[in-house]
C-alpha cells in the first residue's frame, strides 16, 4: 500500500542532518562507517529517522546492511512496498 | 501525590547514591510522559571542597549532571513501562547520545528541578527521548532528542521480570 518515495537526495538530506555533516558531503556509496565514522548510535538513529519520515517499520536486524546511501535506500524500499 | 518516591524509584533504576539523580515522580503516563524532580542542596558532592570565596555563578549545578538526571528520569520512565507490562530490558540503562540541548538557565543549591521527559519512540535496546527541565516553572534546558541505550547484559530481547524480582526479593535489606 504505501508508496515508496524515498529518493537518494532525500535519504541524503536525513543522513547528513544524523551525521552532522553537510549534504554534499554524503556519497551514494561511501561507506558510513569508513566515510563518517558512523557508530551504532547514528546507525540506529538514522533508521529511526528514516521509519518516522516515511512511516515504515525496519527491523533493527537490517542494520548491519545500512552501510551507505544506496544500501540504506534498498532498506527502505523493501519495507515501505511490505507495507 | 508523588507516583514514586525515592525507594521505588531505587527499585527499578540500578544507580545508586551519590549518583542516583531522581528523587521523586510526580506524574507518569506509561510510554508517553514522565514528570520527575530532584532537589539539589550545597550538600551534594559536586560542592565539595569548593572555595568559600565562591560566587553564586560557581554554584550553578554542573550541566553533565542536569543531562544525567534528565536522563535517569527517561530511563525510569522506559523502565517502569516495560515492567508495568511485566519486561525488563535487554540490559542496563545507559546515556547514548543528545542532540539539540540548549541551556537557557541555571539550578542552584535550594532548588527543585523537574525534568518532563516524553518518550519519543524505541527500537529495540534504544530509547528516544526528548523534554525540558524547568526550575519553579521556567526552563533552564531543553533536550531536542537523548538517545538511551539498554546494554550490558547478553541481549536478551523482553526477559520475564518475574525471576529478577523473586532474585531481589530474596536480598538482605540494608
Amino acid at each position: 500500500m504505501t508508496q515508496i518515495t524515498a529518493t537518494l537526495d532525500e535519504l541524503r538530506e536525513i543522513a547528513a542532518d544524523v551525521l552532522e555533516v553537510e549534504p554534499e558531503e554524503v556519497s551514494d556509496d561511501g561507506l558510513f562507517a569508513e566515510e563518517h565514522d558512523t557508530d551504532s548510535l547514528r546507525a540506529i538513529e538514522l533508521l529511526a529517522r528514516v521509519e518516522k519520515r516515511y512511516k515504515v517499520d525496519i527491523p533493527q536486524q537490517e542494520l548491519p546492511n545500512m552501510v551507505s546511501l544506496r544500501a540504506l535506500h534498498d532498506v527502505v524500499a523493501k519495507y515501505a512496498v511490505r507495507g | 501525590m508523588p507516583v514514586l518516591e525515592l525507594p521505588d524509584i531505587a527499585r527499578v533504576l540500578p544507580h545508586r547514591h551519590p549518583i542516583l539523580l531522581v528523587d521523586r515522580v510526580r506524574h507518569l503516563d506509561p510510554d508517553r510522559r514522565i514528570v520527575a524532580e530532584k532537589a539539589i542542596s550545597g550538600a551534594e558532592p559536586c560542592y565539595a571542597g569548593i572555595d568559600e570565596h565562591a560566587g553564586p555563578d560557581d554554584h550553578a549545578y554542573p550541566a553533565t549532571l542536569l543531562i544525567e538526571s534528565f536522563g535517569q528520569a527517561g530511563a525510569l520512565l522506559w523502565l517502569h513501562s516495560a515492567r508495568l507490562r511485566g519486561l525488563d530490558l535487554p540490559g542496563l540503562p545507559l546515556f547514548g547520545a543528545a542532540r539539540d540541548v540548549r541551556f537557557t538557565g541555571s539550578a542552584y543549591p535550594g532548588d527543585v528541578v523537574e525534568h518532563t521527559v516524553e518518550l519519543a519512540g524505541t527500537k529495540g535496546d534504544t530509547a528516544f527521548l526528548t523534554g525540558e527541565t524547568r526550575v519553579r516553572g521556567t526552563v533552564i534546558v531543553t533536550f531536542g532528542s537523548m538517545l538511551a541505550v539498554a546494554r550490558g547484559r547478553p541481549a536478551a530481547p523482553e526477559r520475564n521480570l518475574n525471576h529478577r524480582a523473586a532474585a531481589v526479593r530474596r536480598l538482605p535489606r540494608r
